[in-house]
């Protein structure tokens, strides 16, 4: 066990076979059974695919709702053959170049020997969960290169490039906005190498703060994402008009999520939204509050400054924890910063506060799922208080965790090992 | 007003004619049992201003209703509609429906969810360009009796103290099927009754009478015969022109025809289907259609079975899920030849303003060369999905939702297409015939009378006497999440101002130092 984390190659062999194994596993099940093991989403993106090869939109396809450019990736699954797999290929590459870049970052920033750093990128590359997500051909894994990217690349210090990749992912999946906060935070005279270093202690006035805060890093990052957000999304609507904007973004918003999901608005958002339910509060509308001022504005002010990587885990776990929709795709989108937090965290250091948070954390799905069954298969009545319930105590789960993650984020001292601008140790 | 009524006798050994009677100005017969056709054809003159000006606003209309209960078919009655009311309509150009929706309410009753055609019904697909006639728009809704109908005949349309009128509307009341059609061409409302057989005594003993000057009444009692042509329809029998002839004019005639019945086999069974949800039915539901697996041979060689289905909006079919070709033979599918209507696959019944889909499928049947007779079903699943519906008081969380059965026929090929439209009993505008194309025959496959042909299934909604907790507990939780991660967060902040101002503190005692 030892020897296999002493080398990158055995572990990225690894993930890759995993890969591969699950892709031809899958590639059997699809052609052999009628029960797929491609991910109905995979055939949203391929149809569209399909759609914008024959010079149509993608939006021609019901329920595609993402930017153009995911099609427009995956074109090749429209040649004939075996091409139909392109996409499922491209996801889990995706996955492995973001298990690189994790590693990439533990070793740099993190400053963790090989084969520490190695174990922690596997919570990534041999995650089962993760490489089954991106084999059956949804697209989170290219989201979690993207926003490994974007991480690395403000940590390595490269303001254009961070700039270019977070407007790239805002424009593709709009939640990874919330990093902006925490990265322009983060981003003092501190954390940038290449800035001046006017080391003063004495208390600044308002309109020095400020202007210290506008800083070349700040400003780049901010020029380049905007640009890059406005372009691509001025692109996308110049060709595909009205439909982007309404299937990729205002669909988000205005979206009932009446469905049964993990989020514990659940239960009253079905309720709220129809002629019989009786609402007393405009809940759907306020919930965006909590949301948005932890992921955004609390967490990144009191922590960013400390770990940026871990800040970001902990933004979006508040993000998903929060968000009136949740599905179990979304808790991909924190399981890709666990390998930075993790190795400092309460949870590995006392093991059974971890193996309760582990439990507790499955148990809550288990419940959810169980009522989940009881409602979608048997036809049971479980909405309560089953399944509000079982939302409701995952929903506590995941603030205790988040708690610890908070708590453990604040004692540590704004470290200086995680300075960027070791570009010569990657 | 023009009037044509037809018996067809059920079992021609038991008749002869002298159970008719022809008088001056009246016909009558006496205990003849048969299936019976009341065509009633309407000059626009002769409508009341009401319905007058409802027509003026339709290129066509067909409405269609058919009874809950399985009948016998005989032919030339033999096509099968899903029981309910189908409206199939065309608006004149440059001319706005308003007053459709509200028509129908008055004549069906109140319960009808017709907003508007624009709203409430759905577009009709082109699948064929024959029938660039048939109609471009389509609504339904279950309709478990004509009772409304009777009543606004009755009271709006029946001279007052004319009980003959009102005793001739009631008897719509217990009709099998009842069709109207308008189109501005004919300018004419044709309405066309059917029973499949005297409602309380099983045998036909009437009187048919001239009401007024310059009307017409047609009487045929006919037996079918069998037909030399296999597309063809034969009968023989009495026709009589009721004030004109003195007796029953005998007579023999055949036509190509649309609608079949299926062949006669004496090896096997009769060919019926039987419609059911599988239980449990969770949120995605299966209806089942089964069959004798042995009687399921084709008419001919050119035929396929198809089912239609009329889908209200609580239900919907996912055609995506429907492509996959393993998925579809699993299911003892082909595949799915035409949807139309609410098919979103994420919208509550509540934001759908759709009266629901209709689907036009391919079913497989067994293999055909195996030398062995097939045994007990086969058995066709068809995937459907639920839609939310909203959460409802004293019902234990379960709303009730009803679904018709669909109609199952097989399609075949016919030489002759233009042909169909000279039977005198021709049937079009039934939703499903349309998608075929000019040259098609329909062998309908009935129904089983086990009880009636819609069946119930329970969509479990919020439970809204057990959710009165729902709005607090949710904001309790989220309010004691935020409180609990700002408590947090607030320690870390603090901590760090505390070390801050010791650092600073120590700092500034170095320099005074």
């Amino acid at each position: 066990m030892v020897q296999f984390f002493s080398s990158a190659g055995t572990v990225f062999s690894a993930a890759i076979a995993l890969r591969v194994v699950l892709l031809i596993y899958g590639s059997f099940q699809d052609a052999f059974s009628p029960m797929k093991y491609t991910d109905i989403d995979y055939f949203v993106f391929t149809d569209a695919a399909r759609f914008i090869s024959r010079g149509r939109s993608p939006y021609a396809r019901d329920t595609y709702r993402y930017t153009p450019l995911l099609a427009w990736f995956i074109y090749p699954t429209t040649w004939p053959g075996s091409w139909f797999s392109f996409g499922k290929i491209l996801f889990a590459l995706g996955d492995i170049a973001a298990g690189w870049l994790i590693l990439l970052i533990l070793r740099s920033s993190g400053k963790m020997p090989l084969d520490r750093a190695l174990k922690f990128a596997s919570i990534w590359l041999l995650n089962p969960m993760v490489a089954q997500i991106s084999t059956r051909g949804s697209s989170e894994g290219l989201l979690g290169v993207i926003v490994s990217a974007l991480l690395w690349s403000v940590l390595a210090g490269r303001m254009r490039l961070a700039g270019c990749l977070l407007g790239f992912a805002v424009h593709f999946k709009i939640y990874p906005f919330i990093y902006a906060a925490s990265i322009i935070w983060w981003l003092d005279d501190e954390n940038v190498p290449t800035g001046p270093k006017k080391k003063s202690t004495q208390s600044k006035t308002m309109y020095e703060q400020v202007l210290g805060f506008v800083n070349p890093s700040r400003v780049t990052l901010a020029i380049y994402s905007l640009l890059t957000f406005s372009v691509l999304n001025g692109a996308m609507y110049y060709a595909y008009g009205w439909p982007f904007l309404q299937h990729s973004y205002f669909h988000h918003l205005t979206r009932i999520d009446h469905r049964h999901n993990f989020s514990p608005y659940n239960t009253l958002l079905y309720l709220n939204s129809s002629p019989t339910g009786h609402a007393s509060i405009k809940l759907e509308a306020w919930a965006f509050i909590p949301q948005l001022f932890l992921s955004t504005v609390a967490i990144p002010l009191a922590l960013a400054k400390k770990d940026l990587p871990s800040t970001m885990l902990a933004q979006t776990f508040a993000f998903v924890t929060f968000n009136k929709v949740c599905t179990s795709q979304y808790f991909l989108w924190y399981i890709m910063f666990l390998p930075f937090y993790l190795p400092t965290s309460t949870l590995l250091q006392k093991p059974a506060t971890g193996i309760v948070a582990g439990v507790l954390w499955v148990l809550g799905q288990v419940f959810w799922l169980h009522q989940g069954y009881r409602l979608e298969f048997l036809g049971i009545s479980s909405f309560v208080p089953g399944l509000w319930a079982s939302s409701v105590f995952f929903f506590l789960v995941n603030i205790w965790i988040l708690g610890i993650i908070i708590t453990d984020l604040g004692s540590t001292r704004k470290s200086k090992n995680m300075l960027a601008g070791t570009r010569k140790d990657i | 007003m023009r009037q044509r009524i037809t018996y067809i006798v059920h079992d021609p050994d038991e008749f002869n004619p002298d159970k008719l009677h022809v008088f001056d100005d009246s016909f009558s017969l006496v205990s003849v049992d048969a299936a019976k056709e009341h065509r009633l054809t309407f000059s626009l003159s002769e409508l009341p201003q009401e319905l007058y000006r409802v027509l003026r606003q339709c290129h066509e209309l067909h409405i269609r209703w058919a009874s809950e209960q399985a009948y016998s078919t005989i032919p030339p009655f033999v096509s099968h509609i899903s029981p309910g009311l189908h409206a199939f309509f065309t608006p004149q150009k440059d001319r706005s429906p308003d007053l459709l929706c509200p028509t129908l309410k008055k004549i069906f009753g109140d319960s009808l969810e017709c907003q508007s055609p624009k709203e409430s019904f759905v577009n009709m697909p082109v699948l064929s360009g024959r029938f660039s006639s048939s109609s471009t728009s389509q609504f339904y809704q279950l309709l478990p009796s004509l009772d409304d109908l009777v009543t606004y005949i009755q009271q709006s349309l029946c001279p007052k103290s004319d009980f003959n009128c009102q005793a001739k509307a009631s008897t719509l009341g217990s009709a099998t099927y009842v069709d109207f059609d308008y189109d501005t061409i004919s300018h004419a409302l044709i309405l066309n009754a059917f029973w499949a057989r005297e409602p309380s005594e099983g045998s036909w003993t009437e009187s048919i009478s001239l009401q007024k000057e310059g009307d017409t009444i047609e009487v045929g009692v006919l037996t079918s015969e069998k037909a030399v042509d296999n597309e063809d329809l034969a009968f023989s029998g009495f026709l009589t022109v009721v004030g004109e002839d003195a007796k029953p004019k005998p007579t023999r005639f055949h036509f190509p025809s649309r609608h079949h019945p299926l062949p006669k086999s004496a090896s096997s069974p009769p060919l019926t289907y039987a419609t059911s949800f599988k239980q449990p039915a969770g949120l995605h539901p299966s209806l089942t259609l089964s069959f004798p697996a042995s009687s399921l041979t084709p008419p001919d060689e050119t035929c396929a079975l198809h089912t239609y289905l009329t889908l209200p909006s609580v239900l919907f079919i996912d055609k995506y899920q429907l492509s996959d070709p393993l998925f579809l033979a699993s299911l003892n599918l082909v595949f799915l030849r035409s949807i139309s209507g609410a098919t979103d696959l994420e919208a509550p019944d509540w934001v759908v303003s759709q009266w629901g889909s209709a689907a036009l499928l391919e079913l497989a049947i067994p293999p055909q060369h195996d030398s062995a007779p097939q045994d007990g079903d086969w058995e066709v699943s068809i995937p459907l999905h639920l839609r939310y519906l909203p959460p409802n008081h004293n019902k234990t969380g379960l709303e009730s939702s009803a679904t018709p059965w669909p109609v199952v026929f097989w399609a075949c090929r016919a030489e002759e297409g233009s042909k169909m439209t000279v039977n005198p009993f021709d049937r079009v505008n039934l939703g499903y015939d349309g998608l075929f194309g000019p040259k098609t025959m329909f062998y309908h496959v009935p129904p089983a009378d086990v009880g009636g042909l819609v069946e119930r299934i329970d969509v479990p909604v919020l439970d809204l006497d057990r959710a009165g907790y729902v709005e607090w507990g949710t904001v309790a939780a989220v309010v004691l999440g935020v409180a609990w991660v700002c408590w947090k967060l607030g320690v870390v902040v603090w901590s760090d101002y505390k070390k801050d101002t010791v650092a600073s503190r120590e700092k500034e005692g170095k320099k005074k130092q």
